[in-house]
């Protein structure tokens, strides 16, 4: 077993996708050769967003919806840190989604893996904002008016630094998409299809396992137009890989540019000395 | 004594600001004592701004009511302020020719953009303004000229030149006319020069976070606090400190949070509508046991409300905002030196009890400027108390006084695990109730020695009342007071800065102050049902304003002797 497994009794129904999600994490993170000690989980609230209980590492378990603004600011006070921001669908997309579109702005060096089951299974099987329109729910018994939100293609609009899907049926892959994720420069993001065996009837195990395929060798992920593209392919056919990635200057680096400082534990400057520089400006 | 009160009041962008700063500088550097305010009196129209301008040769703290001198640099502000001007004041600048039966003895019409164009520029309009308000004035020119030489000296000789001459332009305009009235009999105020300081509210709060030792400041804009961050990202350079704008005030809390959790000491600030969206990251900080210091900036609301007044209406909220209860401290500084010194105590002790601390302050307070004889750093800053941990690191150790070894991510082998979750001592989420008992206990009992922590008000015994009060109103209930106490009523003080948690001992004492008279910036007395609350005892004798406009002196003393007689 992985040295990022601990022996926390885990909440989860029995064969929920969740079990392979957090598996192919704990590996991905000890063959990245991290140590427990310098990776921190941050995760809001949900079903998803208990998985970094089950790891041992670092762990901040903030609220539903904002756990990428806990990590920027984590990761911009110590970007020696390993950040990754892990939680559902509801959570990453709904809740917190205003969040998600001005990370890809500011490029911070973190990771964010969405538990992708298309449905809120904490809170008992209502639509998320990637249920397929008309799924029918207790909340929703007519079926859900809105349509699915496209995480993938809204990030490759934005021009985010690194974006891939994953399914938790598809271990190797899986993993290498972690790896890549992790090591990866600036922001990633992991949208992991993820099925809910107990609230998502439609979106299952076989439903995807159906239509999934890896993107091809000569794919390029480089190419902004031609990856927004691939990203709109949903239905019959569902790509997983690395959908798109650009090498850009993070937020840590930039920040350093700026202020010529790397991390903000500590103040500059002895404050008797800031104090005789700012009285005079009183004056 | 002097004591004298200016308005400049124009469109905004005419530099209505600049010639208030510039008058204040050189009014410091003769040796007055400054108070200046922006904005505080007109019902706005279309862009129109003001600044007034009190100063005396004694320390003041608190905005004047009626004008000496009138600076108009576009007609609305004669319509505006023209009533507010004493019978015996005078009235610059762009002047209606319309007589008016009020119209003050003394008006000098002065086209200032005009004559700036003479010096090729319409910028100097604004000096020759200030060279018009010295000569009426009779100060000392010779040292608004050394403050010219010292304010252009970047921008070189040429401008330098250019600027004494709109000076004595402005000083040669005023001799053309005479003047009925003397404003000074000396051309000095008492302190020496050269040793007064005038501080904004907002630059002192952000200063005071600097001397903390803050390095990463998370915020979304909103008036008034935006002038902290303003302050803070002109020294982000020079001092290392981060200042991200935030795409909302969640986002805000939840970064500082992040960073802090992380070991930097971080804060957010914002108005009483961002500190709505804030609530849910207050409780955060609270379960998560995560240092952190929220300004708050009143305006008066609900929801947007007022965005340029002042309030105090945001005390309850701040009080119990966020659900369940935790322990935090609330502290609401007097004047800019009380803020620097009062960050600082927010920023130590949030580190030290592991609680949010939320500082009040308000409009009034955030665009004031004070003038102090002495600025001084009260407070040491501490570093944080971190510990190293190892593999046994538990980050919610049940502990005797509440407070658990705070060990930082990454360095040591020690896992920082917290949790939003209640959470066993390690931080794993727990749904056992014996365990979820002992955890709020362990949150709850710091309060008790957070109280030791808190400072008593200020009090000043009086016979016959006692003014109480909070926050910013101090300066303003120190005049009222003096006033009243000249004029035989002898009142006291009780002026609360630190307001929440109360120590114990002052309950016992606040009860015994003779017949208390709560003056407040809001609707219900806030402080005075907080105080009712705690000591079980009524006080029910307040003066409220919610009209978005600070106190004033002279309205409060008459309003304190209606409800004492
Ligand atoms: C502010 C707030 N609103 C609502 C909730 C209730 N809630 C908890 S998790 C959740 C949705 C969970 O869905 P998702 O994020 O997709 O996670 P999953 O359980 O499916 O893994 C909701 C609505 C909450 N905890 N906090
Ligand atoms: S409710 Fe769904 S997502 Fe949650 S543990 Fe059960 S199967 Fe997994
Ligand atoms: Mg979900």
């Amino acid at each position: 077993m992985s040295p990022f497994r601990n022996q926390i009794e885990i909440a989860w129904c029995p064969g929920c996708g969740n079990f392979n999600l957090l598996t192919d994490l704990s590996e991905a993170l000890s063959e990245l050769g991290l140590k427990p000690s310098q990776v921190v989980l941050v995760s809001g609230i949900g079903q998803a967003a208990k998985a970094p209980h089950y790891i041992q590492a670092n762990v901040f378990n903030g609220l539903h919806g904002r756990s990428i603004p806990v990590a920027f600011g984590i990761q911009a006070v110590n970007p020696e840190l390993t950040v990754i921001a892990e939680s559902g669908d509801g959570c990453m997309y709904g809740e917190g989604g205003n969040h998600l579109i001005h990370a890809i702005r500011r490029n911070p060096n973190i990771t964010v893996i969405v538990h992708d089951n298309q449905v809120y299974g904490l809170t008992k099987g209502q639509a998320s904002p990637t249920s397929e329109t008309d799924f029918v729910s207790k909340t929703q018994p007519l079926g859900t008016v809105s349509e699915s939100f496209h995480p993938i293609a809204l990030a490759i609009s934005q021009d985010v630094s690194f974006v891939a899907r994953g399914f938790t049926g598809d271990k190797e892959g899986l993993k290498s998409i972690f790896k890549q994720a992790i090591q990866w420069k600036g922001f990633s993001l992991v949208d992991v299809l993820q099925p809910c065996v107990t609230f998502n009837r439609i979106n299952t195990f076989g439903w995807y396992r159906d239509r999934v395929y890896p993107l091809p060798e000569e794919y390029d992920p480089e190419d902004q137009v031609s990856a927004f593209k691939k990203s709109l392919e949903w239905g019959d056919k569902i790509p997983l890989g690395v959908i798109y990635r650009h090498v850009k200057s993070v937020f840590s680096d930039r920040i350093f540019e700026k202020l010529g400082r790397k991390d903000f534990l500590n103040p500059t400057s002895n404050y008797q000395t800031v104090f005789e520089d700012e009285k005079p400006g009183f004056e | 004594m002097p004591d004298l009160t200016i308005t400049i009041g124009g469109e905004a962008g005419q530099g209505v600001q600049t010639i208030g700063e510039v008058l204040s500088r050189i009014l410091i550097r003769n040796g007055f004592y400054v108070f200046s305010i922006q904005d505080y009196h007109s019902r706005i129209r279309g862009g129109h701004n003001s600044v007034q301008v009190r100063f005396s040769d004694q320390p003041i703290q608190a905005i004047g009511t009626d004008m000496d001198l009138l600076v108009c640099l576009n007609p609305e502000t004669q319509e505006i302020h023209q009533p507010a001007l004493k019978k015996d004041g005078i009235m610059i600048g762009t002047i209606s020719s319309t007589p008016s039966p009020s119209l003050p003895s003394s008006m000098i019409s002065i086209h200032f953009n005009e004559m700036a164009k003479e010096l090729g520029n319409r910028i100097f309009a604004n000096i020759i303004a200030v060279g018009a308000l010295i000569e009426i004035l009779g100060i000392d020119e010779k040292i608004a000229e050394l403050y010219l030489e010292e304010n252009f000296q970047k921008k070189g000789k040429d401008i330098i030149r250019l600027n004494k001459e709109a000076l004595a332009l402005g000083q040669n305009e005023i001799r053309r006319h005479q003047i009925s009235r003397k404003f000074l009999d000396k051309r000095n105020g008492s302190q020496n020069p050269g040793n007064l300081f005038i501080v904004g509210g907002n630059e002192a709060l952000g200063l005071g976070a600097i001397l903390a030792g803050c390095t990463f400041y998370s915020a979304y804009p909103m008036t008034p606090s935006t002038g902290v961050m303003n302050f803070i990202s002109s020294r982000s350079k020079k001092y290392g400190i981060i200042v991200e704008q935030a795409e909302d005030e969640i986002a805000a809390i939840n970064m500082a949070i992040g960073a802090s959790y992380a070991g930097a000491k971080a804060m957010t600030a914002t108005s009483g509508g961002g500190f709505c969206l804030m609530a849910e990251g207050l409780g955060l900080a609270a379960m998560t046991e995560t240092p952190i210091v929220i300004l708050d900036g009143m305006r008066p609301g609900p929801s947007t409300g007022l965005p340029t007044r002042t309030s105090q209406g945001d005390l309850e909220f701040v009080l119990s905002a966020s659900h369940d209860e935790f322990p935090r401290f609330v502290f609401a500084p007097r004047d800019p030196q009380d803020a620097i010194d009062t960050m600082i105590r927010a920023f130590n002790l949030s580190d030290y009890f592991q609680v949010p601390v939320i500082i009040l302050s308000d409009q009034y307070l955030a665009d004031s400027n004070w003038t102090f004889s002495q600025i001084k750093v009260n407070e040491q800053p501490k570093n944080t108390q971190t510990v190293i941990g190892d593999q046994n690191y538990q980050r919610y150790a049940l502990t005797e006084s509440g407070i658990s070894p705070r060990a930082l991510p990454g360095m040591s082998d020690a896992l920082v695990i917290a949790d939003s979750d209640e959470h066993d001592e390690i931080g794993h989420l727990t749904e056992d109730l014996e365990l979820r008992v002992q955890m709020h206990q362990k949150r709850m009992k710091k309060i008790e020695k957070m109280r030791e922590k808190t400072r008593p008000p200020f009090y000043k015994a009086g016979k016959t009342a006692t003014i109480v009060g909070w926050g910013s109103t101090y300066g303003v209930l120190y005049e009222a007071r003096e006033k009243l106490a000249k004029s035989g009523v002898d009142v006291g003080l009780l002026h609360f800065n630190d307001i929440y948690p109360l120590s114990k001992d002052i309950l016992t004492f606040i009860k015994s102050v003779p017949q208390p008279v709560v003056v407040e910036g809001n609707y219900q007395g806030q402080l005075a049902r907080l105080l009712e609350r705690e000591t079980q005892t009524p006080f029910d004798c307040r003066i409220n304003r919610y009209d978005g406009r600070p106190f004033f002196v002279n309205e409060l003393v008459n309003q304190i002797r209606e409800v004492l007689s």
